[in-house]
């Protein structure tokens, strides 16, 4: 609210919702004195589709593709995280060779998404270039995605138990090609991106949260890790077959704009670690649990379970009262918690710097509005 | 909405034809992502598929310098009274691309308890190609945009496909 | 161990229930009922302990609206729910002065069920339109109530 005989002094510039840096519909109603942001307030809501709503009107099967269109960019991550919530009303034990197809593909997902938001972030800074790197690059991971999910974005690929569909020898040649492949290119990100002047002018010291912030406003995934706290619900939490790889979890120290980028763009070699682990240990066996009970009713209880996606973590609050559709179905979503620091780390800043800040925290619209 | 909104003002007879041939062949779409099919129009734009090869890769943030609004996602409730807003700042003539099934229909998330979004981006403002898909694969986007050429000047490179073929 | 701090530190505050979890079935480590007065003060502890909430929603049961709070650690997994009951019609205070997470939370919550929460400093709709008139995770919601299309 303004405040009294300061009128003249501020005015309100929209933000959004169609701005190319808000990536997609979000809003923004920024308060200004001048350049600097006096208030910013954003306005969710423009991409809201019911999803909660909805798994109240559907049988567990029927809700399974929406998952893959909360979060389409790391989609396998949610539907990974609606099964193991499925899976442990049910009791179902996922065979092995199903979890390491379940974390060769989320991974695989999981650099997809790490690049299109370095592509996008690089476009909203104003750099065209690195976009049709990245999203050359992303092309591969979609190709081999695509051969075993049949779809190139919203995947609905992992089944209660299990997955549907065993991989072949390609795909698994096809991930090291990639590993490979993605390696020898770090080379020109380096040079275009890690070490470009502008870049550096724009990102360092920017939109800085402390290890605090990161506690009061519940922020997850590389927002706290750029803030130096090492929270990977896949190391403190571990899931599936995480467990048995080594890989390391990169932070960063000071918590800017710079450091969140770093943590995603290393955070995609760990991920090629894990893949390259995975393709080699890979077990035989079968894919889909036995005795899945065809008309899935689970025993009345509650669940809460957690996977770490790309933005962050993703949970789950399921409410089963012993009938065929869920009483109850919460969606914890990342981007939800970190845009919700947005109003305090907005102030007195420039509108430039708003755009990198907004960018930094890698929102997918319609999955903070569901 | 009249029917003739995305027509020009002015008409100039023969040159209109030459126009319309300009026009066709430098689509000048909207960057108007509202769900999971922007992310394919993006792909559609950048390095593999590459829109420029059709004269549609200039995406522009501002609708007034726009003439092709990509309607590519879900259309919610609150997101309605903008888009119909978005479509009348363009100048005419302009052409709308129905981009998935949501957009089209309202998709997998329209049913009869329904409460969040516009089942279909023809409620609201009017559409000439509608390009089916959960998402479309950027290639069904791109047979969209040769389909609206088509349209535009009553000859395409696609025409010239189908011909063939038969 | 942060489990045995925390039980040690909410059984002091006469809560009606605090029981370490079945982790395996229910993916939480301690479960806590407590009435929705108490909840300021719970939130006040667990921020002492440097928990964050990691979840804030309602159940719609057919007497009392739940609340469901989920905090969990940093450095130590330690997953605590907390159930609130709250009768129909009546009020929940706010948590939001406490975790600033806690006010796009509890604005969903009103939003989607018609959940009051007394004290909160900026009570609007976040997700639905302003002008709506509904709340659609109500289980008494019926697609008659539904406003024609926009």
């Amino acid at each position: 609210m303004l405040e009294r005989g300061l009128e003249e002094k501020f005015y309100v510039l929209n933000l959004g919702p169609q701005h190319p840096s808000t990536h997609g519909v979000l809003r923004v109603e920024l308060q200004m004195e001048g350049e600097f942001i006096v208030k910013a307030d954003p306005d969710i809501g423009y991409g809201h589709r019911g999803h909660e709503h909805m798994a109240e009107n559907r049988s567990y099967l029927q809700f399974l593709p929406n998952l893959g269109r909360v979060d389409y960019l790391h989609a396998l991550a949610y539907n990974q995280c609606y099964c193991m919530a499925v899976e442990k009303l049910l009791e179902l034990k996922v065979p092995e060779r199903a979890e390491f197809i379940r974390v060769i593909t989320c991974e695989l997902n999981r650099i997809a998404s790490h690049l299109l938001w370095i592509g996008a972030y690089l476009l909203d800074l104003g750099a065209f270039t690195p976009f049709l790197y990245c999203f050359d690059d992303r092309e591969n991971i979609l190709d081999l995605l695509d051969r075993v999910t049949g779809s190139r974005l919203t995947y609905c690929y992992y089944r209660f138990g299990g997955v549907p569909r065993d991989v072949d020898d390609d795909f698994l040649a096809g991930c090291k090609a990639f590993a490979r492949r993605l390696r020898s290119r770090y080379r020109d990100y380096e040079n275009l991106v890690n070490k470009n002047v502008i870049f550096l002018e724009r990102t360092k010291g920017i939109g800085i949260i402390s290890q605090e912030q990161c506690v009061k406003y519940g922020l997850t995934g590389p927002m706290v890790r750029g803030s130096g706290i090492p929270y990977d619900l896949r190391k403190c939490e571990p899931y599936s077959a995480y467990p048995l790889f080594d890989f390391d979890i990169p932070v960063g120290s000071t918590g800017d704009i710079y450091d969140r980028y770093m943590v995603r763009y290393r955070e995609m070699e760990q991920s090629l670690r894990i893949i390259e682990q995975a393709v080699d240990k890979i077990p035989a066996g079968p894919i889909m649990a036995e005795k899945v009970p065809k008309r899935i009713k689970p025993a009345p209880g509650e669940v809460y379970t957690a996977v770490e996606a790309a933005r962050g973590e993703f949970g789950i609050y399921l409410v089963s009262q012993g009938d065929t559709t869920p009483y109850r179905l919460k969606l914890r979503v990342p981007s939800f918690g970190n845009l919700s620091i947005l109003p305090e780390i907005a102030v007195d800043t420039l509108v430039a710097d708003l755009v990198a800040i907004l960018g930094s925290i890698d929102v997918v619209v319609p999955e903070i509005d569901r | 909405m009249e029917k003739k909104t995305g027509e020009p003002l002015i008409h100039l007879g023969v040159l209109e034809e030459a126009l319309n041939l300009a026009r066709a062949n430098s689509l000048w779409p909207m960057t108007f992502g509202l769900a999971c099919c922007a992310i394919e129009m993006m792909a559609a734009g950048a390095a593999r598929f590459d829109l420029d090869r059709f004269g549609a890769g200039v995406f522009r943030p501002s609708p007034r310098q726009c003439d092709l609004m990509i309607v590519a996602g879900t259309i919610s409730k609150k997101m309605g009274p903008a888009v119909v807003r978005l479509y009348e700042q363009m100048p005419a003539p302009k052409w709308v691309i129905a981009m998935g099934n949501c957009a089209i229909s309202g998709g997998p998330f329209f049913y009869p308890e329904m409460y969040a979004i516009v089942p279909g981006a023809d409620l609201l403002i009017p559409v000439d190609v509608y390009v089916p898909g959960c998402p479309p694969r950027p290639e069904g986007l791109i047979e969209g945009i040769l389909l609206l050429e088509e349209k535009i000047t009553g000859r395409g490179r696609l025409r010239k496909f189908r011909n063939a073929a038969e | 161990m942060l489990l045995n701090e925390l039980t040690q530190a909410l059984s002091r505050l006469n809560l009606a229930q605090v029981a370490p979890g079945d982790y395996a079935k229910t993916g939480c480590h301690l479960e806590v009922e407590a009435a929705p007065a108490q909840m300021p003060e719970v939130a006040r502890l667990m921020l002492e302990k440097g928990c964050f909430l990691e979840s804030l929603t309602a159940v719609d049961f057919p007497e009392h609206f739940t609340l469901v709070y989920h905090f969990n650690h940093f450095r130590e997994l330690c997953r605590t729910v907390v159930h609130a009951r709250v009768p129909k019609e009546a009020e929940a205070p706010t948590i939001s002065h406490i975790y600033p997470a806690a006010n796009w939370y509890e604005r969903e919550v009103y939003d989607l069920f018609g959940l009051k929460f007394a004290g909160h400093p900026d009570l609007r709709r976040i997700l639905l339109p302003f002008e709506a008139d509904f709340h659609p995770l109500r289980k008494k919601f019926a697609p008659s109530e539904t406003p024609a299309d926009a």
